[in-house]
């Protein structure tokens, strides 16, 4: 029994050990340090660690997002479904609404991708030079989908305030940290992000 | 060689052996090549990477510094604790597979005992796994934990079944605590217990449908398969293949049953080529006697003499209704045998010389073992009165034959007699070089752990004492 309470024990410190180290900053601490001083830059010098390593299932037949370049989405997805009708069901973002438009404010919707779990697509708000906000208008949706979903959004989406930590508002460009266990969902988001930065400048 | 006895030890009127003790097939004595402790510590060593490797997917998929909120750290580690309750399971039931090679290996007794320390500690990583996921995905959704748990249920594919695993083994953990399983009945604990194969079935589905690390095809789920076909491939061969290979190849039948004492019997077994028969004294069979009232019950009993090429011998202690029952085999019964397992032998020694502790019934490994260690062997046998002394005759014609000493140490524990002999002191008088032999105990309980503290205290290695248990 003394051994099964040692193995008890280890365990629960390695998990936290193990979570705490993957939380812990990597190098995206050290750009939250310095958000405002980043350039609107698509190809800036965010890092994405482990992106290659990162999915299990490497050899899967999906849009890869980083090898495919950004202007060529599948035409027929975007157009089967109109943002128009995403817009309105925009998902659990009332946060949009809060903050006024300004005068120099715009919203660039990019365009629509779709991998195997379901169709993602982005819609920035930039103010002058910079990204303000980042709000994905699709997800996939229904089953896990829905967790992978909400950790996509709880990472990328929001103002940069301090309640939303959106990484696009961070970085101002789309080399994001891809979302653990949410692998597809992460490369349609930064596809579908950076074809809006490249409309948007 | 000095040969002692403290007290007369009784000789029994009655019944005796038919054999008078003396081995039927005088064989020159084969002491058995060291086979060492290097397979447990081995077993050890790859299960741990097993562990390791088990995480190693969810490490690699999880970038650095991608856990921001707690939702995500939380579910996370719910993962972790997925992975690692999924492998420890698979272990689980490996260790209980009975694969030959494992009960030779490291032994019945040593799996039996893991099997317990890593049953605890999978009963709580699944709970872990259980309320870190439900608090993470509640939090994701921001929901409360009992809306998450009607959403898991209703939304979630095999997540039903994964709750009814959940279930089952938090019965089969909680009836495995000592208090409560000595409260039930062997029977219904033992049932309990054969339903955790349906946690490996009714576990499977969920891993894979929603394992964040599982779901996609690829070389992990690929290799989450594969471990379990081959855990399921251990089992079958262990359970099924090995023990039919065995049964039909030596055809066990009782040829006797010859009363020891009062409450003690032996078992005589003849078959079919058993001089091919591959078994050391002090090993273990789980024997199956196939008649009405005892077909369904399965029991390990040692071998109480070492293979001899003509026949089998169980000494069996009347305590409970089926060993009752086994006073009435008939000669001609089959009998269906799984084994030979365990690591109480001769050949699991480290040093030349060896030091049996035997209390009451638990003389019969030990008398089996005799046979096989080499000249010198010391023997403690306990017993509460005279009449409990079991297969005197043979211990003193062993003792001459093998070179051994006996002292037959009677009276209770209490005894002033006994109480001096059990301790650091006695031993190291009546055995001054108690230190330097392995020691074999085989016993109840309050011995065995009486004489471990001795012995440890005497200065014995505890790579050297060896345990015969088959209690959890």
């Amino acid at each position: 029994m003394r051994r099964a309470l040692l193995a008890i024990t280890g365990l629960a410190a390695s998990t936290t050990a193990l979570v705490v180290f993957k939380g812990s900053p990597g190098t995206s601490q050290v750009a939250q340090n310095l958000p405002t001083a980043q350039p609107v830059n698509p190809s800036g010098p965010g890092t994405e660690p482990g992106a290659p390593g990162t999915d299990p299932a490497a050899g899967t037949p999906t849009p890869s997002g980083s090898a495919k370049p950004s202007t060529s989405p599948k035409p027929g997805k975007t157009t089967a479904r109109p943002s128009g009708t995403r817009t309105t069901k925009a998902p659990s973002a009332p946060r949009t609404t809060t903050k006024a438009p300004q005068s120099t404010t715009r919203r660039v919707t990019g365009n629509g991708f779709e991998n195997e779990y379901g169709y993602v697509q982005v819609q920035i708000v930039v103010s002058g030079s910079r990204i303000v906000e980042a709000v994905a208008l699709s997800l996939p949706s229904g089953g896990e989908s829905d967790i992978h979903s909400g950790d996509v959004r709880l990472a990328y989406d929001g103002t940069g305030a301090p309640g939303t930590p959106s990484e696009v508002v961070r970085k101002q460009n789309a080399n994001l940290n891809t979302v653990s266990g949410a692998t597809e969902t992460s490369n349609s988001y930064k596809q579908s992000l950076r074809s809006a930065i490249e409309q948007a400048f | 060689m000095t040969y002692s006895h403290t007290h007369a030890a009784g000789r029994r009127t009655g019944t005796s052996s038919r054999h008078g003790g003396r081995s039927a097939a005088p064989v020159p004595p084969q002491i058995p090549d060291r086979r060492g402790p290097g397979g447990r510590r081995l077993l050890g060593v790859l299960l741990l990477v097993g562990l390791l490797a088990s995480v190693l997917p969810w490490w690699l998929g999880t970038p650095a510094g991608s856990l921001r909120s707690t939702a995500t750290t939380v579910t996370a580690a719910g993962r972790i604790t997925g992975l690692v309750a999924g492998y420890l399971l698979l272990v689980q039931v490996l260790m209980m597979s009975r694969l030959p090679v494992l009960e030779r290996w490291i032994g019945g007794e040593h799996m039996a005992r893991w099997h317990r320390d890593i049953g605890a500690t999978l009963l709580v990583t699944v709970l872990a796994h259980m309320s870190l996921i439900l608090v993470g995905y509640a939090d994701l959704r921001n929901q409360s934990i009992l809306a998450e748990v009607g959403t898991l249920l209703g939304d979630y594919e095999d997540m039903v079944s994964a709750f009814v695993a959940a279930g089952i083994m938090m019965l089969v953990g909680f009836s495995s605590i000592r208090a409560i399983r000595r409260a039930l009945p062997y029977e219904m604990w033992h049932l309990l217990h054969l339903s955790s194969y349906l946690i490996l079935l009714l576990g499977f589905g969920h891993q894979f449908t929603h394992g964040a690390q599982l779901y996609r095809p690829g070389p992990v789920r690929t290799g989450w398969i594969a471990l379990y076909v081959l855990v399921v491939a251990a089992l079958l061969w262990g359970r099924v293949i090995a023990p039919l290979a065995f049964n039909l190849r030596y055809k066990l039948r009782v040829a006797d049953v010859v009363a020891e004492s009062t409450d003690t019997i032996s078992i005589y077994l003849t078959g079919e080529r058993l001089g091919r028969l591959a078994m050391l004294g002090g090993q273990h069979f789980r024997w199956r006697f196939l008649t009405r009232g005892c077909w369904w019950q399965s029991h390990p009993f040692s071998v109480s003499a070492a293979a001899n090429g003509r026949w089998l011998r169980v000494t069996v202690k009347v305590v409970g209704t089926h060993t009752a029952d086994l006073r009435d085999l008939e000669p001609g019964t089959r009998v269906w045998a799984e084994g030979p397992s365990g690591t109480f032998t001769a050949a699991h020694r480290l040093r030349e010389r060896a030091l049996l502790i035997a209390g009451g019934s638990g003389i019969t490994p030990i008398r089996a073992m005799l046979e096989e260690l080499p000249p010198g062997a010391a023997l403690i046998y306990r017993a509460r009165t005279p009449a409990d002394v079991l297969l005197s005759r043979e211990l003193d014609w062993l003792a001459q034959e093998r070179d051994t000493s006996v002292w037959y140490v009677i009276g209770s524990r209490d005894d002033p007699g006994p109480r001096q002999l059990m301790s650091p002191d006695g031993l190291r008088q009546l055995v001054p070089d108690v230190a330097r032999r392995d020691v074999y105990l085989c016993g109840p309980p309050g011995l065995v752990e009486q004489s471990v503290r001795a012995l440890r205290r005497a200065g014995v290695p505890r790579r050297q004492i060896h345990l015969a248990t088959f209690e959890l």
